[in-house]
């Protein structure tokens, strides 16, 4: 009697997290994947199985097509910038000792300002006539006419980029930060007593045993910039155009502007399975990459 | 793996399971094809639902007085109102109160998500939202998914002092009715008029233009000589339907165009249309940078600022210029109807652009109360007293419109714009698949306006768009 309940203590302590996760995202998950089947609405779910339908419909569909590359480049670019520009700022920080303070509260500014507040901001410095930006760059002579930035299809995307870029480097600098400073000294001892360069121990001792961590944030920070919209909700809707519409926004249209939740759930699903797949891929490329450096 | 793969494939046979044995949905009404807009509606005949106009009417209630303060004893009402709106929305709150002695909360949305938000509260069953405040080409949307009070016996009740006939004919079916039944009262009766800088006209000894043509060759020519100091002319161009297909309606109209013919086929990519959206690409190039991202904000931006020559807008826009508070170009603007379309078809329209209404939410929980509100914000002197003050409200009454003091308010000369814009009205469909239409409309006149589609291209592909929806 005691060996059985010794065996199951573990499993009915953990039992009321694994329902609270099975309540909070399996149900909505199996909600989603059921509406897809069904050309609901959202006054009328579950209405008329339509079966594979909206995923053949997903599969010829143009916008959400480009959607999805857009998102993927959106999540590739910034979050490639972010981490490095992170890992730069952590390594040159990481001795400071007097300013760590004030600097950990300035990095942190960004990331607990309300995104709606971060897109207005951005939105005032790429106003085209009273912006600071166009203020600075025809002040200096850098341009002719104003530029309005979120107005053309080729300079909107990095534009809402810069803003990302702005909003989520913070989150790195300070991830890298814990990294670097969680590293151990002796092997830095050793490195400085046989007269070691600094580039030697950056690239022989820093970045080695800090790449764990850097390929976690890198994918951490990833999967959250797949799943990008208010930056493109408040500061372009999507457009010029198709130029800067992602998948989140997409879908948001379908479900809540168009009412179609049935096709919405199956891009959804649709999203949910290449996120996932890149989700492994990363994965697997982590582990390569650790082995790599362990040899 | 294989587990994996096993569990996965049992969760999908699980969910199919699921969805296959929910209930039948109630059968699908068949898609009707959507109104087309239609050119200053006539006032119809008179029916059981509805207050005869020829009736005397019995002597109007002071603002409040007919208030039946027992309906919102200790009530506390929620009134879903849209942002730019906000300040009318107080008063309302603050007068409503007075009169009832109900309690009024605000909710306070972006302009575009008000239908989403007000069809979300009932089919969630959150049912938080008492009155809403919609735009009317979301009628049709917000009766199919049942979330608005059928009206008729309202109508019938408070027929005494409504005064049916007294709202505009172009705004009083549109806004309210669909099928037999009406569902709302209007509000705002929005409509675009061209709103003109004087000192910049007159700088180049220009006249306002009563052509597209006129206004092209206005919009270039100020924009040329101030090399980027102001511009000709402000066009709303950003991707949301309200904003973008609103300056292209004020086109299309006037070109003759249509978004469907009589008979409910779209005819998005006719000539006409087509030559009005070439027209609207044409004279983005001299407009304030750039029309693709220029909404609300960017637009007001400019023409507050003495930087734009010329701007489609509400009717509003004068007083909220006399304001020095928000403008430093007060009193020096004109205004004209919209300017004339080439060629036999050419004519001057008013596009009714984002005219909104007042309805009661099924999901309320204090509907007595509710039409009480109805009851005050229909009433023609509540109206008078939310049109002559700066909240971004546009009369629905010819009452309000005649009232000296909203004369006063106004000006006399928008008074006279808005009275002869009311005879050239075009409005936007109200049927319940338009929120589904107007989508690929909108892309396509972004990927238009922003050079990645032609005209013919962009509206080729609309029209197969609506004729998939349609079918």
């Amino acid at each position: 009697m005691n060996g059985s309940l010794e065996k199951y203590t573990p499993k009915l302590m953990v039992l009321p997290t694994f329902l609270i996760l099975l309540i909070i995202s399996l149900v909505p998950l199996i909600y989603v994947l059921g509406i897809s089947f069904t050309a609901s609405t959202i006054a009328k779910p579950f209405n008329d199985f339509v079966w594979f339908e909206n995923y053949k419909k997903a599969f010829t569909d143009e916008i959400f097509g480009h959607s999805l590359v857009n998102t993927l480049l959106f999540a590739f670019i910034v979050t490639t910038i972010q981490t490095f520009l992170g890992f730069v700022l952590a390594f040159t920080m990481q001795r400071e000792r007097t300013l760590s303070g004030v600097l950990r509260t300035l990095a942190l500014l960004p990331l607990f300002t309300p995104p709606v507040a971060i897109a207005m901001i951005w939105r005032l410095i790429y106003d085209p006539n009273q912006g600071l930006l166009n203020y600075y760059l025809l002040n200096w002579g850098l341009s002719s006419t104003p530029i309005a930035f979120l107005g053309e299809r080729t300079l909107a995307f990095p534009a809402i980029m810069l803003a990302d870029i702005w909003q989520w480097t913070p989150f790195c600098f300070l991830l890298c930060l814990a990294a670097l400073q969680s590293l151990p000294r002796d092997p830095y001892e050793a490195a400085m007593v046989d007269g070691a360069s600094a580039w030697y121990v950056f690239r022989r001792l820093t970045l080695p045993m800090v790449a764990p961590q850097i390929i976690v944030i890198f994918l951490f920070r990833f999967l959250i910039a797949l799943k990008v919209f208010d930056l493109i909700y408040m500061l372009t809707f999507g457009g010029p155009g198709n130029a800067t519409q992602v998948a989140s926004f997409y879908i948001y249209r379908v479900s809540f502007k168009q009412f179609q939740t049935g096709y919405g759930g199956a891009l959804s699903i649709l999203v949910l399975i290449l996120i996932s797949i890149l989700a492994t891929l990363l994965t697997k490329g982590r582990e390569f990459l650790l082995s790599k450096v362990e040899r | 793996m294989k587990k994996l793969t096993l569990i996965i494939s049992l969760l999908v046979i699980a969910t199919m399971l699921l969805t296959a044995c929910q209930p039948a949905a109630p059968a699908t009404e068949q898609p009707q094809a959507p109104e087309q807009p239609t050119e200053q509606p006539k006032p119809e005949e008179p029916t059981p639902q509805q207050p005869a106009a020829e009736k005397p009417a019995e002597p109007m209630p002071a603002a409040g007085a007919a208030i039946n303060k027992e309906a919102c004893q200790g009530a506390n009402l929620k009134f879903l109102t849209i942002q730019p709106h906000n300040v009318a929305a107080q008063n309302l709150q603050t007068w409503f109160q007075e009169a009832s002695g109900a309690q009024v909360e605000l909710i306070v949305v972006p302009y575009d998500n008000v239908i989403e938000k007000a069809v979300l509260d009932v089919t969630s069953g959150a049912n938080e939202i008492d009155v809403v405040e919609y735009w009317y080409p979301g009628l049709g949307t917000l009766v199919e998914n049942n979330v608005l009070e059928n009206l008729d016996q309202w109508y019938a009740d408070n027929a005494s002092w409504i005064k049916a006939d007294d709202f505009f004919p172009t705004y009083f079916d549109t806004f309210t009715k669909i099928g037999d039944s009406r569902y709302g009262i209007p509000y705002d009766g929005d409509m675009h008029l061209l709103w003109y800088y004087k000192p910049l006209f007159e700088k180049y000894s220009l006249q306002p233009p009563k052509t597209w043509d006129e206004y092209l060759n206005a919009c270039k020519t100020i924009t040329e000589g101030e090399k980027g100091n102001a511009y000709g002319c402000a066009i709303m161009g950003a991707k949301i339907p309200l904003i973008l297909i609103g300056t292209y309606l004020n086109r299309l109209g006037s070109y003759g165009g249509s978004f469907f013919d009589a008979q409910g086929k779209p005819t998005i990519n006719s000539p006409e249309a087509v030559a009005a959206l070439e027209g609207l690409v044409e004279q983005s190039k001299y407009a304030l940078p750039t029309a693709s991202a220029v909404a609300f904000d960017e637009a007001l931006g400019g023409w507050f600022t003495g930087k734009v020559g010329m701007v489609e807008f509400w009717t509003d826009l004068g007083s909220m210029t006399n304001d020095p508070a928000s403008s430093k170009i007060g009193g020096q603007w004109g205004v004209v109807p919209l300017p004339k379309g080439p060629g036999d078809k050419g004519k001057v329209v008013a596009s009714v652009n984002a005219g909104f209404a007042i309805g009661v939410s099924t999901g309320s929980k204090n509907k007595a109360c509710a039409m009480e509100f109805v009851k005050f914000v229909a009433d023609p002197e509540t109206a008078k007293r939310y049109n002559t003050v700066v909240g971004g409200i546009d009369p629905a009454r010819q009452s309000t419109l005649e009232d000296p003091k909203f004369i006063e308010f106004v000006g006399k000369e928008v008074a006279d714009a808005i009275r002869e814009a009311h005879k050239n009205a075009v409005v936007w469909p109200t049927s319940a698949l338009w929120f589904k239409l107007q989508e690929p409309l909108n892309d396509n006149l972004s990927l238009a306006l922003s050079g990645q589609k032609t005209p013919q291209q962009a509206l080729d592909d609309t029209q197969k768009a609506w004729e998939d929806l349609l079918k």
